[in-house]
């Protein structure tokens, strides 16, 4: 585990073990309260971007391999990472829209729209079943790079 | 860190401006009349101002990560199920 910043796969699973445990402390506003959330998710966008640049290689060769001749499980995987990706934005915008504490703390007022409410609410609560099918898809990887971090060093 | 180190402000760049490009187009459903049917017919959730629910101040903490936790892991099952099980069909077809 020591050697967890020099090796890729190990790096990443602590930057996507991070990126998870952010994800479930910003979607749950009613547990942290609502600045806390808008301050939060403002934040999470740091290990959402470090998530895409540890898989730099993936953003972009996937598109590519859409064409190619792939497994029906690679193309749905490809498929679902791009409506995931979509969903999150979907996600971070519709929440900037209906910001009450960070964007008037920044001194920025907007009009708040139904739609924007709407769209938020339904947006972060269909992300998870989302995510849970993403992590089903990488679930082998999980395991696998799990018994790695916690395997006992050889002496 | 020296995998994220390399041509980060490349990377970066390319992930902010496809993101805030992609995020516009998003913006503009605003336009939409799904939007103005929306806004027209008004829209709240959860409970009413001022009104605190009727649960332990304890479980208010707790229930929205139990939410989070069922909405996660009971599709993640179900998709290593169907996978589980769509992999059996496969080697039974193929025998």
């Amino acid at each position: 585990m020591s050697d967890w910043k020099q090796n890729l796969q190990k790096f990443r699973y602590v930057m996507d073990t991070l990126l998870l445990t952010s994800f479930m402390l910003v979607s749950a506003p009613q547990a942290t309260g609502i600045p806390l959330h808008e301050w939060f998710s403002l934040f999470f966008i740091i290990p959402f971007v470090i998530h895409l640049l540890l898989h730099w290689d993936w953003v972009t060769r996937s598109f590519g391999r859409l064409f190619a001749n792939i497994t029906a499980r690679e193309r749905f995987n490809i498929v679902w990472d791009y409506l995931l990706y979509l969903m999150m934005l979907l996600v971070f915008v519709s929440g900037f829209l209906v910001s009450v504490a960070l964007l008037p703390a920044l001194n920025i007022s907007l009009n708040i729209q139904d739609f924007w409410s709407k769209i938020h609410h339904d947006s972060a609560t269909f992300i998870m079943p989302m995510l849970g099918v993403h992590l089903a898809l990488n679930f082998s990887w999980i395991v696998k790079l799990t018994k790695r971090m916690f395997a006992k060093e050889a002496k | 860190m020296k995998h994220l180190k390399q041509q980060w402000k490349t990377r970066t760049s390319i992930v902010l401006v496809v993101s805030v490009l992609v995020s516009l187009l998003l913006v503009s459903l605003e336009l939409t009349d799904w939007a103005a049917q929306i806004n027209q017919q008004g829209y709240s959730h959860g409970a009413a101002e001022g009104e605190k629910p009727k649960i332990a101040p304890i479980l208010m903490y707790i229930l929205p990560f139990v939410k989070e936790l069922i909405l996660i892991g009971v599709p993640m099952l179900l998709t290593l199920g169907i996978a589980k099980l769509l992999g059996l069909i496969k080697r039974v077809v193929k025998n």
